[in-house]
This record gives C-alpha cells, structure tokens and sequence, in this order.
C-alpha cells in the first residue's frame, strides 16, 4: 500500500502527531467540561437529558394556577443543567457533522496504519459508532427511557477508547517502530 | 492522572457551557427591591393556551409550566418576576424580567449566556440594552436590539435581538397569565 505511515516523511508524522495530540487536548478539555455541566454517571446523564419530560403529565383541560411560598434559598438552589428537545436538536444538529469529520480524520490515520484489513475495519467503526451511540442514548434517554443514558455513556468512553487506540498505534508505528524497507 | 481517565467520557455530553452572569438571587434582590417574601405561581398551561402562547410568541414554556415569582413586603406587594430561557443557535441564554406592581418592567437582566455569546451579552447591556426595556407593558414590542445598533456591532445586536424576544415572552406570560389570573 502506497500510504503507509510508518514510512512516511516525518513532516507527514509530524502532522499527524500534531492532530492526535489536538484532538488529545480536546477530549481532556471535554472532560471538564462535563464534570462542571453535568456528570460521569448514568443517573447524572439521565437528569441532564430525561429531565422532568420523562414525568410529565398531559397538558390540564383548563390552565390550572399552583402558587407557593419560597425563600431566597430556593433561588440560589443549584438547577440541574437540562438539554430539553430544542437545545438537543440544535446540539444533535452541531456536534454530529463535528464528530463525523473527527472520525474521518482519525479514520485516515487507521488506514496509514499496518494493521490487518479487519482490525482497521473495526476501529474505523468504532470511530463512527461511538458519536453515533452518544446521540443515539440522548435521545434515547430523553423519549424512551432514563435508563439509556448508560448509551450515551458506552458511546462516549467508545469514543475515547476509540482515540486512545488510534493514537497509541499510530505514535507507535511512526516513532518506534522500524521503518519498512 | 483523573483527567486522563475521564478524559474519554468528555465525548459523552454535548453541553453548550452556560455561563452565570449575574446568579438568580442576586437578580431577584435587584428587579423586586425591598421584598421580604417570596411566592412561586407555577401555571400550567392547557393546550388552548400553550398553543395561543405559542402563537403569539413563537414559544413554549418547558414542560408547558410557566413559574412568574411574586415579591411582597409585609401585605404589600413589591411586584413580579419571571426568568425566560431563550435557545439561540449559540447556545440558551437566560434573561429575569421584573414588573412593577403597575403591570410595567422595572428592569431585565441577562443572568445566563453562553460562553460564546457573554462577550456579545456583556457589550450589549454595556450599550444600554437594559434600559430599553423599562416600562414596557404588556401588548409592547421591545426594540432593544434597534436601540442600540448604533453603539453596538453585530452580535452584541444579534444577541439584544434574542433578548427582545425573551422579554416579549416575558410581557406575554404576565400580561395573559399574571395580571388577569386568579389564583
């Protein structure tokens, strides 16, 4: 195969180093930012995307008016960070072309990569299975069932177990591996 | 060493980060000065009148609930608040729009941005966004984002255009479902 990462000229190596380490800076960033929004666990996710949709009631035939008392306390209650239909459209709507062209960028570097034909097949699925079960579990959990946040958290470690492989092969093969003759 | 292990769940969520401009008590204390009590009026909204909303301003409250606070000083009541989210492509933002006990604004506060849009947020209300909204009444449509096109670029009058819309919802929600009902 003419491309061939392990041979290649090392500003190609460079490049591709560079990009896995981007990406690589990204996804630690993503990790904070998830921490401070919302959570690692599935019952965290659930809230963040179920919200109190799963719970609620048909609308009442007349507009019915409940009023109580509340403190300043109650307003300064931390509010749990919910992704309702819209903000989940808009986000379905921004971040899976994103994720797509991640995937295809790392999926460039599978395909530099000496690996046998059905080991590259499967990481280039992975690559694009992943956001697709993260979007797939937050929609999911928002209309099916609270308990499929556990998708959205199988897509999104898949995601990143997905980087972690591609990275560790391709810094391997093009740094510390012999060149082919 | 936990950022590293975590870092493969950062692709789980997508979450536009939300910034806090101004925290909701502090909005509170400012838009119903001098209140000592506070009262939570949750209306649920029959379809008739989710739809007619909807209509009207092009929205729907989450979960058909709209909640209008109500500040009181003793027996006397300071006046009425309500907090609008307003989804943009750049993410929500969130404006608290207070009311006077005579049905007309007393001031709007945009206590969430993102964090793409607080900069734009932040320049807007620097132009005098806020002040275009006082004694607005129900029936009115704010202009806030013409207001202050002169004194402000693009986005800062993009995102004064969402927050006309807040407040619009805002003196929708009041004028049909405060000032007129009973509880």
């Amino acid at each position: 195969m003419l491309y061939d990462l392990r041979r290649a000229d090392a500003s190609i190596k460079w490049l591709v180093t560079c990009l896995l380490a981007t990406f690589g800076l990204s996804y630690l960033f993503g990790a904070v930012m998830v921490s401070l929004y919302a959570g690692f666990t599935p019952q965290r996710v659930a809230a963040t995307y179920a919200g109190p949709a799963m719970s609620m009631p048909m609308p009442p035939d007349s507009t019915m008016i409940v009023e109580h008392p509340m403190s300043m306390a109650d307003f300064a209650r931390p509010e749990t960070h919910a992704v309702d239909t819209n903000l989940l459209i808009q986000d379905t709507h921004v971040h899976v072309p994103m994720y797509g062209v991640i995937a295809a960028a790392l999926s460039l570097v599978v395909v530099g990569l000496s690996l046998e034909r059905a080991w590259a097949l499967g990481l280039i699925t992975l690559l694009f299975a992943a956001p697709w079960l993260d979007f797939a579990g937050m929609w999911l959990t928002k209309f099916v069932s609270p308990q499929c946040a556990i998708v959205t958290l199988i897509g999104g470690w898949a995601m990143g177990a997905g980087y972690a492989i591609v990275a560790a092969l391709a810094v391997k093969q093009m740094w510390f591996s012999p060149e082919r003759s | 060493m936990k950022l590293l292990i975590l870092a493969p769940l950062a692709a789980a969520l997508h979450i536009t980060p939300v910034v806090v401009l101004v925290k909701r008590p502090d909005a509170v204390q400012a838009l119903l000065p001098g209140a000592d009590a506070y009262f939570a009026r949750e209306v649920h909204l029959s379809q008739t009148d989710a739809h007619r909303l909807h209509q009207e301003v092009d929205w729907s409250p989450e979960d058909g609930v709209l909640t209008l606070y109500t500040g009181k000083t003793g027996s006397t009541v300071v006046g009425a608040l309500e907090f609008v989210r307003v989804d943009t492509p750049h993410g929500p933002i969130e404006v608290a729009v207070g009311f006077t006990p005579q049905g007309m604004v007393r001031g709007v506060i945009v206590t969430k941005a993102t964090v793409e849009t607080k900069p734009w947020v932040l320049e807007a209300v620097a132009a005098g966004l806020a002040n275009q909204y006082r004694e607005l009444q129900p029936g009115a449509v704010p202009h806030g984002a013409a207001a202050i096109a002169s004194r402000a670029g693009n986005l800062a009058q993009y995102v004064a255009a969402e927050v006309d819309k807040g407040v619009a919802r805002a003196l929708a929600a009041y004028g049909t479902f405060y000032r007129g009902a009973k509880t």
